[in-house]
């Protein structure tokens, strides 16, 4: 029995008090383990962005237009490969007016070429292609709204006004994880005709594939140039480039969150440290007889470094194995199902799960620093006539 | 009964402990208050864009004044009806106004993001009595100038005085002042020439909303029935008060749920970090407390006060949160709204009830966290507790 295993032992000697303390340090555990969840969430559209798609927008605006001639014109450009347009239609299901999941009108020849994460099997596809009406839906949004293929849907349009029939062709299948499988999809050609001939003609923005990622920088550059002298100039970046600006919008939330989990890493260790420091009063004069019969010093630091370890790994595990149901079973599940559009992935990320433990066994480290160091510096006189 | 200074002393003797358990309280107080302030502010920063006797009136089916249309040949139809105010010449009182998003660089950060633009016909001043100009002057009637809210002011690229930013190409605008208007969302805004931002983004004859200032809060009803009533209208009429409180509603869920979730978490895992100092505490005083016992104090008395001595705790840790979060109110905090997919800056606004409820959630966090070891130390066997200890 070595000395680092008589102080794993010594865990167990106040058995109530360490069950508490691992309980409330693995419990912040489980809150940070939750927050990062949320924020890898967000994230997976940056990380898992498509490093050979470009997008095109309006130069001012996300909400003014580019006319349909522009889609052509980036095709056009050396280097692309195909490019697909689509406009937000922000339909609603009437019956559940709160609830929020894209709508897009699509160019239907391209758009599965450009977005080949999202399958889509061919007799499907080309079925979709003769319903003027066709729609196809993510797997989640099917169950939310209740519809399977060939059934028929109605919903309101908030930009384009009115109720706007559809006819549910398919189901596409995500490929990757980062894909949202709430959206609705529909053929650009069935809103163009049906709006007012002032609005005809005009398109959300363009997404375009590259010949070779490398040059996506060029590329865009080359595409805003080509628009610069007309009279709509174009904003065109690399899809990270995209995702990113949009959780700009979210910077403070996403600081918000940030502090907190700093927050609860600090109070996870003030529970820790006061832990110990209690543990190290009760025994000081335990440490004293140690000194007496001739243990050095840096024996009691030990002494007292593992026993901390030894809880902050017993915290870490505890913690994740309570994250792990919590988020795998039920929010994740929930959020997927519910809130596609905002989490279309929510799992808890493999840096996350060794970030919680490492940091319970380090915090609790850090915070029997300074006790070890106060119990090694004692005197043995002082020690064994310390009373707890 | 036992004195209470009995309690205080106790807990100014173990500094560390109390100091580290307070703190953990402390800190889940600061981040409940925190978050109930902020959503307090989101709901109270639109709220001040509403005016009770105003009423708003967008196109059927769009949700909110980005996603709405009205042509200006529909405005004169909808001001003819009965119930609207007007000014000393007879005119009503009331505004087409045009909403867009433009993307600004955000200064401090690499992102974009979306500033709403409000174009303003000249008569917007009698719709909106408390907008003042704090520093330049008003800007010009059917001119290239506009003036910028004051709590973005300086956030982005271009919005300060005598700088300017383009709607187009070729078609800048200067910032000629800085308004506030009693720390509504409209702070949040840049205000232009309704004519001069329609014609820059090829809009011409088209509005977003339409505001109308009623005689009466009560000629709502009658206003509402006779503009939806038209078909050649097909628009839906809101008071601003309900259309503001719908506005911050998803935000402000969004922020008390999340909020919630962390602060019940933070709760738990301080009432535990109270009670493992509550548990020492009484372990190390199994000698004091059948002293006390033994002297006549019954259980009842050793439970209660070391009850007392929880919430003493708690309350003192609760205060630390509050003073804590009251200094929040200095600080902004500016993020999209959902419902306008654009930047608004809002304030953390404490109220007495969330003080006070932050307050009493720390009380209740003490007498959980210390039930446990009070019931124990009252139960204690007294000839064991003597001899030991």
């Amino acid at each position: 029995m070595n000395l680092v295993s008589v102080a794993a032992k010594n865990v167990g000697r106040n058995k109530g008090r360490s069950v508490m303390t691992v309980l409330g340090a693995a419990i912040a555990i489980v809150l940070f383990v939750l927050l990062q969840t949320v924020l890898s969430a967000w994230n997976v559209g940056v990380e898992a962005a498509a490093k050979d798609r470009i997008g095109t927008r309006h130069k001012i605006s996300f909400i003014l237009p580019l006319p349909k001639r522009y889609a052509d014109d980036i095709r056009a450009v050396p280097g692309v490969k195909t490019a697909t347009w689509a406009n937000w239609f922000g339909g609603k299901d009437p019956k559940n007016p709160n609830s929020f999941f894209a709508t897009m009108a699509v160019d239907s020849k391209t758009f599965f070429d450009v977005y080949d994460e999202m399958k889509l099997a061919p007799e499907v596809k080309e079925k979709w292609l003769e319903d003027r009406k066709g729609a196809i839906v993510g797997d989640v949004l099917a169950k939310q709204l209740a519809v399977k293929v060939g059934d028929r849907i109605t919903l309101s349009g908030t930009i384009f006004p009115g109720d706007w029939q559809f006819n549910v062709v398919g189901i596409y299948e995500a490929t990757r994880k980062s894909v949202d499988r709430s959206q609705f999809i529909f053929h650009w050609d069935y809103l163009n005709e049906s709006i007012p001939e002032k609005q005809r003609d005009t398109i959300g923005w363009v997404i375009a594939r590259i010949d070779d990622p490398g040059k996506g920088a060029d590329i865009s550059a080359t595409v805003d140039r080509m628009f610069d002298e007309r009279d709509i100039q174009t904003a065109t970046m690399s899809e990270k480039a995209m995702n990113l600006s949009f959780m700009a919008m979210l910077s403070a939330i996403l600081k918000a969150l940030n502090i907190v989990s700093v927050v609860i890493l600090f109070i996870m260790t003030l529970i820790l440290g006061n832990t110990i420091a209690m543990g190290v009063r009760e025994r000081t004069n335990e440490y004293g007889v140690l000194r007496a019969i001739g243990f050095q010093p840096k024996h009691i630091v030990v002494f007292i470094l593992a026993e901390a370890a030894t809880v902050g790994l017993f915290s870490g595990l505890v913690g994740l194995a309570l994250a792990y149901p919590i988020v795998e079973l039920g929010m994740g599940r929930f959020l997927e199902e519910n809130m596609g559009g905002f989490f279309p992935y929510f799992r808890i990320d493999k840096s996350t799960m060794a970030a919680a433990v490492g940091l319970g066994l380090g915090l609790s480290l850090a915070a029997a620093l300074i006790p070890a160091y106060r119990a090694s510096k004692l005197s043995v006189t002082d020690a064994l006539r310390r009373i707890a | 009964m036992i004195p209470i200074k009995y309690n205080l002393r106790n807990l100014a003797v173990r500094k560390t402990t109390t100091i580290a358990a307070g703190m953990g309280l402390g800190l889940v107080v600061f981040v409940l208050a925190s978050v109930l302030m902020l959503s307090e502010g989101i709901q109270r920063t639109l709220g001040r864009s509403a005016d009770p006797d105003v009423a708003i009136v967008l196109r059927k089916g769009a949700d909110a004044e980005l996603s709405s249309g009205i042509a200006d040949s529909q405005v004169g139809m909808i001001l003819a009806n009965p119930g609207v105010a007007k000014d000393t010449d007879g005119q009503p009182i009331a505004t087409g106004e045009m909403v867009i998003v433009l993307l600004l660089d955000k200064i401090g950060t690499e992102g974009v993001s979306n500033v709403q633009v409000r174009g303003v016909p000249d008569n917007v001043m009698k719709l909106r009595k408390d907008i003042r100009i704090i520093d330049g002057r008003a800007a010009r009637p059917g001119t290239d100038e506009v003036i910028v809210g004051k709590a973005i002011r300086g956030r982005f690229k271009g919005l300060d005085l005598n700088q300017s930013f383009e709607l187009r190409k070729n078609r800048p605008v200067t910032v000629v002042g800085i308004f506030e208007d009693k720390g509504s969302s409209f702070e949040s805004e840049v205000w232009g020439d309704v004519k001069t931002l329609a014609s820059s983004f090829g809009r011409e004859g088209l509005v977003t909303s339409v505001r109308v200032r009623l005689e009466s809060p009560a000629k709502f009803d009658g206003f509402k029935t006779a503009v939806e009533g038209n078909p050649q209208l097909e628009a839906q009429v809101m008071r601003e008060t309900d259309y503001y409180e719908k506005q911050s509603e998803g935000t402000s869920i969004f922020i008390t749920a999340m909020g919630s979730v962390i602060a019940v978490f933070f709760a738990f895992g301080a009432i535990i970090g109270a009670m493992i100092t509550m548990h020492a505490s009484v372990a190390h005083r199994q000698r004091e407390i059948a002293t006390l016992r033994a002297l006549g104090f019954p259980r009842s008395s050793i439970l209660f006060s070391f009850l007392l001595e929880s919430v003493v705790l708690s309350v003192a840790g609760g205060l630390i949160g509050v003073i804590g979060a009251l200094a929040m109110r200095f600080v902004k905090f500016s993020t999209m709204n959902f419902a306008s997919w654009s930047e608004i800056t809002f304030s953390f606004e404490p109220t007495p009830v969330i003080m006070a409820f932050s307050l009493g959630i720390a009380v209740v966090m003490g007498l959980v966290g210390g039930l446990y070891p009070a019931v124990r130390a009252a139960r204690m066997n007294l000839v064991q507790a003597i001899r030991g200890g």
